[in-house]
Parts: C-alpha cells; sequence; structure tokens
C-alpha cells in the first residue's frame, strides 16, 4: 500500500509543476490587468498606470515569473492584488466554506445516487426503474443555478423556511450552518446525483449478471446480503472512481452556486480573481486546489488497492 | 437646514461649513439601536480607499473614513474634518483649521500630523496622486494646522480634493508606509469595522467616541452632522440580482441596491418595501477610434451619429429606466449644459447616407467592442448594431470580457482590432464637468482622440480660468466640440433603483450608500 502512495505522490509532482507553469503562462496571454477592476469603470490611462506601479505589474514578465518561483520555494504565493491579502491566508479562510458545502452536497450526492441506481437495477424495467431513471434524468438536465433561484423562491420568499444566502460557519453555529447549505448542497448535489445513480444502476446491472452473484443466490443467502456484500463490494470500483469524478466536479460546480446563495468560498474566489486577472490570486489558488484534487485522486487509488486486492498484488 | 458657501474675497476664498441657524437643533435619532443589513451587488474588493477606486469599497469605507472636504448633497464641497480653509490671494497656500477633539478608531487623538501622513501616503499609492501634481508640498505648522503649498496656482484643486472618487481620507500616522491595499480600515467616521469576509460581507459597528460636525444639523453628502443610529450594519455582498430581491422581500436584507426593472412591479405592490429610484446613475457612451478607419473619418463618424435611435437604445439598455440627456453632467446641475444638442438623437437615415457616401464608405466592418459584465454596455451594442446596418453599414459586435475591453482600448497595437468601444461615465458626471472632461485630452485621454489644439484650449481655460463662470462656458464649449467632432457618442442617463424595507427610516438614496442618519423602527 505504501508503495502505491509513493508512486501516486511522485507521479504527480510533474504534473503540479506543469499546471504552475501553465497558469503562470496562460493568465499573462489573456489581455487585460487587474487595474480594469481596482481603477474602476472610470479610470484614466494615467490612474491604471499607477495602480501596475504599486503592485509590481510594470516590471517585465520573466521578472515577475522569477519573483513568483522564488516566493513558491519559499513557501510564499504571494499577495492577492484585489483583496491585498495573503493568497495562502485568503484560500485556508475559503477553503473551510467550499470543503463543507462540498462535503456535504457529497453526502447527499452518495446517499441518493447510490440508492436510487441501486434501487433501478434491482427493479429493472419496472416503474420504480421508470421513476428513478427520470429523476436522474432531471437531475442531470437542470441548470443548477436555476434551481437554485427556483429554490430561493418557495423555500425563502414563499415558505420562508430557509434563508435565501449568505453563510455561517459550522464551528460558530451548526444549525445555522446546516439551514444556510441545505439549498446550495441540494442544487449542487442535484447534477451529481443523476450521474452517479445511472452509473450504479449501469455497473450493478452488469454484477448482478455475474456468475458469483447467482450462486449466492443458489447457495441460500438472503437477499440483502446478495446485494449488500457481494453485488455492491463488486460494483464499488467503478463507483468509486465516478466519486472521484464527482469531488472534482463538485468543487468546480460550487462556483455558480456559491454565487446565486451569496457564500464565501474559493469557487467564487477563484471566479472574481480570473475575471479581475489577479495574478497571485489564480496562480497560488489554482495550485492548492491542484494539490488537493491530485491528493483526491491518490485516494481514490488507495481506495482501489484497499477494494480490490488484485491491485495491490499486481502492483506489489 | 444645512449651510455652506463659496466666499469669494479678492483672490481670497473661504469654503465654509457653518450652521444655517444656531438656534435649529441638530439632529438626533427618534430610535436607536438594530442591525441594517444592505446587500449590496458588487464585491467589495479592499477597504484602502487609497488603493481602490471601485465604487463597492466606497460604498463601505464612505462611511468609514473622512477626508478633509467633501461634497454635499448637491456635489458641491463642503468641510469635513477640516474647521476652514483659507486660500491665499497667489492660490499658492491653502490653510486648513483641523478640527479638535476628533479621535480615530483607535482611540488616538487625530493631529495635522495624521493628516501630513494620510497625504504622503496619497502620493505614493494613491490612484488618483496625479491632482496633486501642482503641490510643491505640505507642512504642518502647529498640531491642528495643515498648510499646502502650489508650485502653480491650480483653480480647481478644491474640485479635486472635495471629490469622492478617491479622497484623501485622514488615516493614523503609523499606517503611513502601509503598502497599497494593504490599509487597515481605522477612520474617524461614524461607523467603524467590525468584520470583514471578502465576497461576504462586511460589518460596521457604532463608533461611540464619534464626534460629529456640530457646523451643521444635517448629514448633506457624505459630510454633515452624522450619527450612528443603528448599532452595526451588516453590508452583505449578493451579486446575484433575484437573490437580492428574495432577500428585500423575505426581509433578511433591509436595503439593497440595484433592484432590476423586472422585479420592480412586484416590488411595488409590496406595502412593506419602497422602491428608491435614483435618477442619473451614469451617462451611457460609446467612444469612437479615431485614429483607424473608417472611424478616422469625421463624415464617417457623423453618419453613425445621425443614424441612432437613443430611446431605442436606452430602452434595451435599461429596461426603460432612463433618461434621455445630450450632456456630460447630469440634468438639473448648475454645471449642466445642452450644448451640440443639434447633434444628438437624430435618428435621421437619409442624413446618415449621406454622410457614408461623403465619407466614401466602402462597407467595410465596423467593430463595436463590448463586454458582458456590464449588461447595459452589453445591450446598448446590440441595438446601436442593428441600427448601424439599417443604414447601411458593416456593424459587428465584439463581445469580451471588461478588463479585456479596456486592455484593448488603451493599448496601441490592440487600437486596430475595434472602432466604437462601450463604457459609462457615473461618478464623474456627478463630481463637476472637469472629472469627465479629463477623458479627452492631454494623454489622459481614456479613448484615441486626435491632437484637438481647440479641445485642448477648452480643457486647460477649464482648469486655469480663475472665474468660474469662464471654466464653466469653457466647458460647455469643450462639450460642443466633443459633439461636434463625435469624438463621444452619449446615449442618456441611466437610472439605477435602491430599495429599503419600509422599517427603514432616514435612507435617502444618493451615490454612495450612507448608513449614518437611517434608523430602523
Amino acid at each position: 500500500m505504501g508503495r502505491v502512495i509513493f508512486s501516486r505522490i511522485a507521479g504527480a509532482i510533474p504534473v503540479i509543476i506543469l499546471v504552475t507553469l501553465i497558469t503562470f503562462g496562460l493568465m499573462r496571454l489573456i489581455p487585460g490587468d487587474v487595474t480594469a477592476a481596482l481603477g474602476g469603470v472610470n479610470s484614466t490611462p494615467a490612474e491604471r498606470e499607477a495602480i501596475r506601479q504599486n503592485l509590481g505589474l510594470d516590471q517585465p514578465i520573466h521578472v515577475q515569473f522569477v519573483k513568483w518561483y522564488a516566493g513558491l520555494l519559499r513557501g510564499d504565493l504571494g499577495r492577492s492584488h484585489l483583496l491585498g491579502k495573503d493568497v495562502t491566508q485568503t484560500m485556508f479562510e475559503r477553503l473551510p466554506v467550499t470543503l463543507s458545502l462540498s462535503a456535504y452536497s457529497l453526502v447527499l450526492t452518495i446517499l441518493l445516487g447510490l440508492l436510487t441506481g441501486m434501487l433501478a437495477a434491482l427493479r429493472q424495467n419496472s416503474w420504480v426503474d421508470q421513476a428513478a431513471m427520470m429523476f436522474a434524468m432531471i437531475g442531470v438536465s437542470m441548470p443548477n443555478f436555476w434551481l437554485g433561484l427556483m429554490m430561493i423562491v418557495l423555500f425563502s420568499v414563499h415558505l420562508g423556511w430557509l434563508p435565501s444566502g449568505g453563510y455561517v460557519p459550522f464551528m460558530q453555529d451548526p444549525w445555522g450552518w446546516f439551514r444556510a447549505t441545505t439549498m446550495p448542497a441540494i442544487s449542487l448535489a442535484l447534477l451529481q446525483v443523476g450521474l452517479l445513480a445511472r452509473i450504479t444502476r449501469s455497473t450493478m446491472l452488469e454484477v448482478l449478471r455475474q456468475d458469483f452473484v447467482r450462486t449466492a443466490r443458489a447457495k441460500g443467502l438472503p437477499n440483502y446480503l446478495v446485494v449488500g456484500k457481494h453485488a455492491l463490494a463488486n460494483a464499488l470500483i467503478p463507483i468509486v472512481t465516478v466519486v472521484g469524478i464527482i469531488v472534482s466536479l463538485l468543487m468546480s460546480g460550487a462556483v455558480v452556486t456559491e454565487t446565486v446563495f451569496s457564500i464565501p468560498g474559493v469557487g467564487q474566489l477563484l471566479t472574481s480573481a480570473i475575471l479581475n486577472r489577479d495574478y497571485p490570486m489564480i496562480q497560488g489558488g489554482l495550485l492548492i486546489v491542484t494539490l488537493l484534487l491530485v491528493g483526491i485522486n491518490i485516494a481514490v487509488d488507495v481506495a482501489y488497492a484497499w477494494l480490490d486486492p488484485r491491485v495491490r498484488y499486481e502492483r506489489g | 437646514m444645512n449651510a455652506k458657501r463659496w466666499i469669494w474675497s479678492g483672490v481670497t476664498l473661504a469654503v465654509l461649513g457653518c450652521a444655517g441657524s444656531a438656534l435649529a437643533a441638530p439632529f438626533t435619532c427618534p430610535k436607536k439601536g438594530g442591525d441594517l443589513v444592505f446587500g449590496g451587488e458588487a464585491k467589495v474588493n479592499s477597504l484602502d480607499q487609497y488603493g481602490s477606486q471601485t465604487i463597492s469599497t466606497r460604498n463601505v469605507v464612505s462611511n468609514v473614513f473622512e477626508p478633509l472636504m467633501t461634497r454635499d448633497e448637491t456635489n458641491a464641497p463642503i468641510l469635513d474634518l477640516a474647521e476652514s480653509m483659507t486660500e491665499s490671494p497667489d492660490r499658492l497656500t491653502y490653510t486648513f483649521k483641523i478640527r479638535q477633539g476628533i479621535k480615530f478608531h483607535n482611540g488616538k487623538d487625530m493631529t495635522s500630523a495624521d493628516v501630513v501622513a494620510s497625504f504622503d501616503r496619497y502620493s505614493k499609492v494613491g490612484i488618483e496622486r496625479g491632482f496633486l501634481i501642482n503641490v510643491a508640498g505640505w507642512e504642518a505648522p502647529d498640531k491642528y494646522t495643515f498648510v499646502i503649498k502650489m508650485k502653480k496656482a491650480q483653480p480647481t484643486f478644491i474640485e479635486d480634493l472635495s471629490s469622492f472618487s478617491q479622497p484623501v481620507v485622514i488615516i493614523p500616522a503609523e499606517q503611513k508606509d502601509k503598502p497599497a491595499l494593504q490599509l487597515e480600515p481605522i477612520g474617524t467616521g461614524p461607523f467603524q469595522v467590525a468584520e470583514y469576509v471578502a465576497d461576504s460581507h462586511v460589518k460596521l459597528k457604532r463608533y461611540e467616541g464619534y464626534k460629529p460636525n456640530t457646523k451643521f444639523e444635517q448629514r448633506t453628502g457624505f459630510g454633515g452632522y452624522k450619527v450612528a443610529c443603528v448599532d452595526t450594519v451588516t453590508y452583505r455582498i449578493v451579486t446575484e440580482s433575484g437573490a437580492r430581491v428574495a432577500g428585500l422581500q423575505t426581509g433578511e436584507l433591509m436595503a439593497v441596491e440595484d433592484v432590476p426593472t423586472k422585479a420592480q412591479a412586484d416590488l411595488k405592490k409590496n406595502p412593506k418595501i419602497a422602491l428608491l429610484p435614483l435618477e442619473n446613475w451614469w451617462v451611457h457612451i460609446m467612444l469612437p477610434n479615431t485614429y483607424k478607419g473608417p472611424t478616422s473619418n469625421l463624415a464617417f463618424r457623423k453618419a453613425v451619429q445621425a443614424a441612432l435611435d437613443m430611446d431605442e437604445i436606452m430602452d434595451a439598455s435599461t429596461d426603460g429606466a432612463y433618461k434621455l440627456n445630450i450632456g456630460f453632467q447630469y440634468p438639473g446641475r448648475a454645471t449642466y449644459t445642452d450644448a451640440g444638442k443639434e447633434t444628438y438623437n437624430l435618428k435621421n437615415k437619409d442624413l446618415a447616407k449621406k454622410y457614408l457616401k461623403e465619407a466614401n464608405y466602402k462597407n467595410e466592418p465596423l467593430v463595436l467592442l463590448t463586454n458582458k459584465d456590464y449588461t447595459s454596455m452589453y445591450n446598448a451594442a446590440l441595438v446601436v448594431a442593428e441600427q448601424l446596418k439599417g443604414v447601411g453599414i458593416n456593424a459587428k459586435v465584439d463581445v469580451v470580457d471588461w478588463p479585456t475591453s479596456v486592455n484593448r482600448m488603451i493599448k496601441e497595437k490592440e487600437q486596430n482590432t475595434w472602432h466604437f468601444f462601450y463604457t459609462g461615465y457615473g461618478t464623474q458626471p456627478a463630481l463637476g464637468p472637469l472629472a469627465t472632461m479629463k477623458f479627452f485630452v492631454h494623454g489622459g485621454n481614456a479613448t484615441p482622440v486626435p491632437a484637438d489644439a481647440e479641445l485642448n484650449a477648452a480643457y486647460d481655460d477649464m482648469i486655469n480660468k480663475p472665474d468660474p463662470k469662464e471654466r464653466q462656458a469653457a466647458f460647455a464649449r469643450m462639450q460642443k466640440r466633443i459633439l461636434e467632432q463625435v469624438y463621444a457618442v452619449p446615449f442618456g442617463s441611466l437610472t439605477k433603483v435602491q430599495a429599503v424595507r419600509s422599517n427603514v427610516k432616514g435612507f435617502k438614496p444618493f451615490r454612495i450608500p450612507r448608513f449614518s442618519n437611517v434608523w430602523i423602527e
């Protein structure tokens, strides 16, 4: 297992270096800079030049490049041009917001997705299957910003059950956090529920037709053991792969959801940074997000090895 | 009733903010307490007013920081932290007496040393530090006197100094070396910053040590007699307009800015909500690239000007929330002029075609550079394109994001890629003619305009003529010249609608939301 982890980490290092290079280069290729945001709509070229001098953007690109990498080697990701704050500190202020929202959403996704997919597979071609797949299709098709706004109208404006937006940290007020994140988590989860339900259904159908399932039934094992222990365990590997992808999708989907529900997460932070050409924030922020996603992928790989001994033996 | 006046005495100008009557009682809060939750439309990126010119920054920190001078309800200069200001007869010295007993939010007394430090920092990192170009230096001869010495006279200096676009707000001297955007928000205003979470909210709380300006009885503009009636203000950032409206309906938000037109009909029916239209929010405009054909040709530019129907353009841009306006000032202001009105809203296709023939136009593509960050600019470009096609101009809309759009407008090598650039003048028209006219001249131009001697002469007069009437006449000349030469095509003034819950009292729409003298019933 240790070797699996080590080889994955070693393989990830070039990916991370490549991401930093691409991010730095691509952002400099896009026209415009942060002066349009800081100077406002009506700033004059002279005023924008003053901002550039303040922020060191008047220096040649190779100087900026060397400075940023030198900072990176010291563990310093720089200071956001837009916020004037340390990039690492800002990211670590925002990550708990997005991670907690994504985690809540992931729990909903796994619960609803697995349940719907399994029900559909176990009752193939019945009305249950049809209804489950229709639910999955609606989830996949519905834009989450629209769903978010509709939920605000229903649950906030008309029923008054949940707040229309904002965020309360879990550690400060767990009930407030639950109320504030329920609608965003549902709107974020529904798309992924559809995806997971469809994968679960097809994988389960395939596994349920396998000889070992027939053997288990022939041995007289109760249905819940056949499905829960034998079939589901074997269906889990493709499902875990999809869950890994879903975690990445939740992070990117959070951009829209955070905007609709006014949640100060990483999604809003990085969108704003990109739209306003806040180079240090984009470079540092994407590096941290990349590290996170690489970590999730390594965890998925480790989960393979844990779920399927053949993976361990092949690599051992 | 507030009073303020410009007193002319030979060449000495004194601006006094003084009480209209010592008998009138100053404002007192009918009710104190509560948390006023305000829904802002844009992200507050920074609380450092020296390093950021954005409206959202101004929205918050105008309630936290104060300058020596500011603007009143009609945007005329008034004293704020200054007790008095005297201009020497030769206009080379400005002497400010500073109000005594003012304390910063950290409890420290404000003195002229802090004013010196504030000007020092502004001259290093203030985005609009260019207005100090004629200043030789400043000094503090005593604890409550601050003196600015000029290299040469600048008759519009007080107009610049009192501007709320990016004022020289007074900060504690200890902060003078803070780099741009790293200022701690410690001011002298009626509210102090309690918490700032970017992209989420800014929490302000009443500053108990605040000393109102007793020269006034009421709040006026950003100055006057200010009192924090509410305990706290939560300035929440709600960029999605639907969510802002929903928050107002549920009461989670007690006041909001920028209510979309489509939501206004429903909100009007709600007795718990009051809509507050803020007319003249900004002048909607497109600027030609006169360095590149076909827009380098005056006859062609006149053809475009003649073809446009401003009602159609403004209606589509604003969902009907507009007023036609020819000028670079808002109607109703003393500085407003309709000079050049004969060029406006002609909607004359025959005249346009005549000018096209004169320009020898050969169906070259005409690129309208716009963006979707500001929907009104995008919609205006779409309508203009259709109107221009109607007279035979091969108009194409090029949509990019706002930073790209600005970059392509100002960078020389990018100026081959567009013909009309879409923007809007908002705060500048409110600040007076000088603030908008600076875009067109002397290297400060924010659009490719050729060297135009007549234009530059008018601008020089606007700055240097000692008599305000002469300066106003120069402005009228300049506006007329810009419109006749089609260096700009203003469409009209856009209205912005703010809204409050009916239990919020004392909230008057202004360019920047003011939280002092506002109470909750």
